[in-house]
């Protein structure tokens, strides 16, 4: 099977904010050197914590920032040696679900005009049976289409995001952090219907988060980040059953559910 | 930032579900079928609680369950346009006609509170050493030498590495850990008895979390302090708390040790709660076959105006019976501690 996406190298350095006038700023090495592959149908979850990189390489992923060195192969082509209208092309094949469903709704405009945003950029605007089409794949309804963002929940608002993101039936889905804004209840809902719609469409998924539970749930494949760096990947039942990093060990052990044992160490007081 | 409410606490004439469970040892916190109501209904709905000094509550629950209005309603900071029933006593005192002025002192005092955004309850124009030195000259008149040497005693005790420096730091200059730990110093700068903390570990990372959840309980415990905390995350209160009060809808749904309700929660919307969560084992399956769907609850949390009158669970209960959206169940003591279902009376069949 030929990867749908392949990743060599990626590198990505951030300057610090300048600490001396006359030096140049530190640099921070948000990604190292990533290489990856994902199958067309697969899961690839990434986990690791704020700063580990791995929102960097979503962005690169998709196309919206260019890394210093290393290749983004979609399907064979490599994303940042093509045009930006070749890009563009490319983009109505993977497309990209945020975490935060208030933020990535325009509040002015209709639900239906919001998902119907990526067939216009496609130039396919001519299609309105497809947001219908994926309101109902979303376990929405078609009247809901003419509907503004405040009249939803979190969890309805994060199914229109998901419906924007298949309305132009992409290969691929980027997820990024998609259900940690939301409660227990309708993060297993999200979680639920992304896996149906991945069965159903044959999508394959990149699936970021920090939340190692979540991600044991949906990915078929798993990689490890912190630091820029990724410390372990493997098929996700042999790196839970199986933790060969101590970090990823340390990851699993508190997504585990149980109360500490003992107390916490005790401290200084305060003088009265 | 909410005014706080001047209308008086009404006494409560109606029959009190949680009267009969009600400790008769007097707390420093007494809250008796508590409620807020909205033009469009109940937002809390006949809250009662006793919080001792050295307790640790944890409150959970989803959004719109009204767990952050019950800790709006013990601070005395409800919306003006909300109508307040019950009683509510601070070291014995009612609490009911208390003047905007009282409560200013009790906050200050007796019960600190400390929010999810650390970065948005900060000033970012003012040094985080100044703004923890405010209340201990304004509250407790220290000089400014004297609110220096605490403030800095503060930082030391919450753990806040060169605290020294960090008097001198503005907002923007600390993480977010660092900043939730300066929310804290802030919130014990006068000593208070109880300290309320509504989601204090949401916006930090899993690790930076664990630790703040840490640091509060060992704050706790040296202090003698009261912990109250609210907390969508069931890690942190599984981890923190000894007492857990669950909440839907507005009501408390399910209360009692919080080891042992989490371990066998009674209440359908708490085992419904307990199991939609994802777990590591999930990820040891068969390679090549489907994964398996997380066991959700149907439905979601209708608005105020639409929760049912009797049950705020019926509809998506899945063991519901057919006058569970008209009547309120009663609580009933259950192994773990106290739950309200109408479930776990059968024998109210014939009573109703």
């Amino acid at each position: 099977m030929t990867a749908l996406l392949q990743v060599q190298n990626l590198r990505r350095l951030y300057p610090r904010p300048r600490t001396k006038l006359f030096q140049r700023p530190e640099l921070l090495i948000a990604v190292a050197d990533a290489s990856f592959t994902l199958n067309p149908g697969e899961t690839l979850g990434i986990v690791g914590e704020s700063g580990s990189g791995k929102s960097t390489l979503a962005r690169m992923v998709m196309g919206f920032e260019r890394p210093d060195s290393g290749t983004v192969e979609f399907d064979g082509t490599d994303l940042n040696a093509v045009s930006a209208g070749e890009l563009q092309r490319l983009r109505t094949r993977f497309q990209m679900v945020f975490q935060d469903p208030y933020g990535s709704l325009d509040p002015r405009h209709s639900v239906g005009w919001s998902i119907a945003e990526p067939l216009r950029a496609a130039g396919q605007d001519n299609r309105p049976a497809r947001v219908t089409e994926a309101l109902e794949q979303v376990g929405l309804s078609p009247g809901d289409a003419s509907k503004y963002p405040h009249e939803f929940s979190g969890g309805q608002r994060q199914r229109i995001a998901i419906a924007r993101a298949i309305v132009l039936r992409p290969a691929l889905i980027v997820a990024d952090e998609a259900v940690s804004a939301l409660d227990v209840s309708v993060q297993a809902q999200i979680l639920n219907l992304l896996m149906d719609l991945q069965e159903d469409l044959g999508l394959a998924m990149l699936f970021i988060s920090h939340d190692l539970a979540v991600v044991a749930a949906i990915s078929d494949r798993l990689l490890v980040m912190k630091q820029g760096e990724i410390l372990e990947t493997g098929p996700t039942p042999d790196i839970f059953a199986n933790p060969s990093h101590a970090y990823t060990r340390s990851l699993l052990k508190a997504a585990q559910f149980a109360p500490p044992r003992g107390a916490p160490p005790p401290t200084r007081k305060v003088p009265a | 930032m909410v005014r706080g409410n001047h209308a008086p606490y009404g006494r409560f004439s109606g029959k009190a579900p949680w009267a009969g469970l009600r400790k008769t040892v007097t707390g420093m916190l007494e809250a008796t079928n508590l409620s807020v109501r909205f033009g469009g209904g109940y937002a809390l709905r006949d809250a009662s609680l006793t919080v001792h000094p050295g307790d640790r509550i944890g409150v959970v629950g989803e959004s719109g369950s009204g767990k952050s209005m019950l800790a709006q309603a013990l601070m005395g900071m409800v919306p003006d346009s909300a109508v307040l029933s019950g009683t509510l006593k601070v070291d014995g005192s009612d609490m009911s006609h208390a003047t905007e002025a009282q409560w200013r002192a009790l906050r200050a005092r007796r019960i600190a509170m400390i929010f999810q955004d650390p970065l948005a309850a900060l000033n970012p124009l003012r040094r985080v050493g100044a703004t923890v030195m405010e209340p201990l000259r304004v509250h407790l008149g220290l000089s400014r030498a004297q609110a220096r040497a605490r403030a800095l005693a503060l930082f030391e005790e919450v753990g806040l590495p060169d605290p020294e420096q960090r008097l001198s730091a503005y907002p923007h200059e600390l993480s977010g850990g660092q900043r939730q730990r300066v929310l804290i110093a802030l919130a014990l700068a006068c000593d208070p008895k109880l300290l309320i903390a509504d989601e204090p570990t949401t916006a930090l990372d899993a690790e930076v979390a664990q630790r703040i959840t840490d640091l509060l309980v060992r704050l706790s415990r040296d202090r003698g302090m009261a912990l109250m905390i609210i907390s969508h995350d069931l890690h942190v209160v599984a981890r923190a708390t000894r007492q857990l009060l669950v909440m839907y809808g507005g009501d408390i749904v399910e209360r009692g040790e919080t080891r042992k309700v989490l371990a066998a929660p009674v209440h359908p919307y708490t085992r419904g709660l307990l199991a939609a969560r994802p777990r590591p084992q999930l990820a040891i399956r068969v390679p090549g076959t489907k994964r398996p769907r997380l066991p959700t609850i149907p439905g979601h949390i209708p608005a105020l105006p639409d929760l049912p009158s009797g049950c705020r669970f019926s509809g998506r209960c899945p063991a519901e019976l057919p006058r569970c959206s008209s009547t309120r169940a009663h609580t009933h003591r259950t192994g773990t501690g106290a739950a309200a279902c109408h479930l776990l009376n059968p024998g109210e069949r014939s009573k109703a």
